[in-house]
C-alpha cells in the first residue's frame, strides 16, 4: 500500500523566542533602543555627578520636586488610560482622549518648569548638571509629544494593532519617566 | 490583560510614586539608604509598567531579561552615586 510520506510538523510559531513577545517586534527594537539612550544619559549624569556632587546638589535643589513628583502622577495616569483605551474598543475613543489630555498636562508643567528656570537666568549652559537636566527632560519631552501626535493619528484611522503599538510607545515614555524622574530630581 | 488587572497595576504605581514623594519630604538630607530607597522603588515601577502594561508576564524569558537590565542599571547608579 502507498503511503503518502508524513507531514513535517512545522515549527509552532510560539517556539520562536522573539515570537513570545507580546506585540509587534519593532516596538520592542524601539524599547530597547529608548532604554539604552537613555539609560546611559542617566548613567553619563551619575557619572558626571562624581567631579562635583555639591554643585550637582545645589543645582538640583533649584528643580521644582513637586513639579516632578507630580508629572510622574500624570504620566502613569495617562498610561493607565491608554492601557484602557487598547482593551476597550468600544470607548477608544473616550480613553485615549483622557490619556491625550493628561500627556498635555505633562507638557504643561514642564512648560512651567523650563519657564520658571529661564526667569532665573538657568539654561542648558549654566552647568553641567542644567546641560544634562534640559537634555535629558528635553528629549523625553519630544517623545511625549511624538506619542501625542500618534495618539491623535489613531484617533483620525483607529486600527487595533495600531493603537496596541502606539499604547506601548506610550507606556515606553512611561518607563523611561520613572527611571529619569528620581536620578535627576531626587539622588542628591 | 483583564481590566481589574490593569487597574491593579496603576494603583500599584500610584502607591509607589506616593511612597517616593512622601519619602523625599521625610528625609531631606541625601544619604545611601535613601538613594537605595528611591532607586529601588524606581525600579518597582518600572517593573510594573514591564509586566503588566507592556505585557512582559505573559513572556517569562523576556521578563527575566529586562529585569536583569534593570537591575544592572540601578545597580550601576548606585554605585556612580557612591562614588560622588
Amino acid at each position: 500500500m502507498n503511503q503518502s510520506p508524513a507531514p513535517v510538523p512545522a515549527m509552532a510559531e510560539q517556539d520562536h523566542p522573539l515570537d513570545s513577545l507580546p506585540g509587534d517586534l519593532m516596538i520592542w527594537v524601539l524599547i530597547v533602543s529608548e532604554l539604552l539612550v537613555f539609560g546611559a544619559g542617566l548613567l553619563a549624569f551619575l557619572g558626571v555627578r562624581i567631579a562635583d556632587p555639591v554643585a550637582f546638589a545645589q543645582d538640583q535643589d533649584s528643580l521644582n520636586r513637586v513639579a516632578g513628583a507630580v508629572n510622574t502622577i500624570v504620566l502613569i495616569s495617562s498610561g493607565y488610560l491608554a492601557a484602557r483605551a487598547v482593551h476597550s474598543p468600544n470607548k477608544m475613543r473616550l480613553w485615549l482622549s483622557g490619556s491625550m489630555v493628561l500627556g498635555l498636562v505633562f507638557l504643561v508643567v514642564k512648560w512651567f518648569e523650563y519657564t520658571a528656570k529661564a526667569e532665573l537666568g538657568i539654561g542648558i549652559e549654566t552647568s553641567q548638571f542644567f546641560t544634562f537636566y534640559y537634555l535629558l527632560t528635553g528629549f523625553h519631552a519630544m517623545h511625549v509629544v511624538a506619542g501625542l501626535v500618534i495618539f491623535a493619528l489613531i484617533m483620525r484611522w483607529p486600527n487595533p494593532r495600531n493603537l496596541e503599538g502606539a499604547a506601548m510607545f506610550w507606556h515606553m515614555v512611561d518607563l523611561v519617566w520613572v527611571l529619569l524622574f528620581p536620578i535627576i530630581y531626587l539622588v542628591r | 490583560m483583564t481590566q481589574s488587572a490593569l487597574t491593579r497595576a496603576f494603583l500599584t504605581l500610584l502607591a509607589l510614586s506616593i511612597g517616593t514623594t512622601l519619602l523625599t519630604e521625610l528625609r531631606p538630607q541625601a544619604g545611601m539608604g535613601f538613594v537605595a530607597l528611591v532607586l529601588l522603588l524606581a525600579g518597582l515601577k518600572a517593573r510594573v509598567i514591564l509586566m503588566d502594561y507592556l505585557g512582559l508576564r505573559l513572556a517569562p524569558m523576556w521578563q527575566r531579561g529586562f529585569n536583569a537590565f534593570l537591575v544592572v542599571f540601578l545597580l550601576t547608579g548606585l554605585g556612580l552615586y557612591l562614588a560622588g
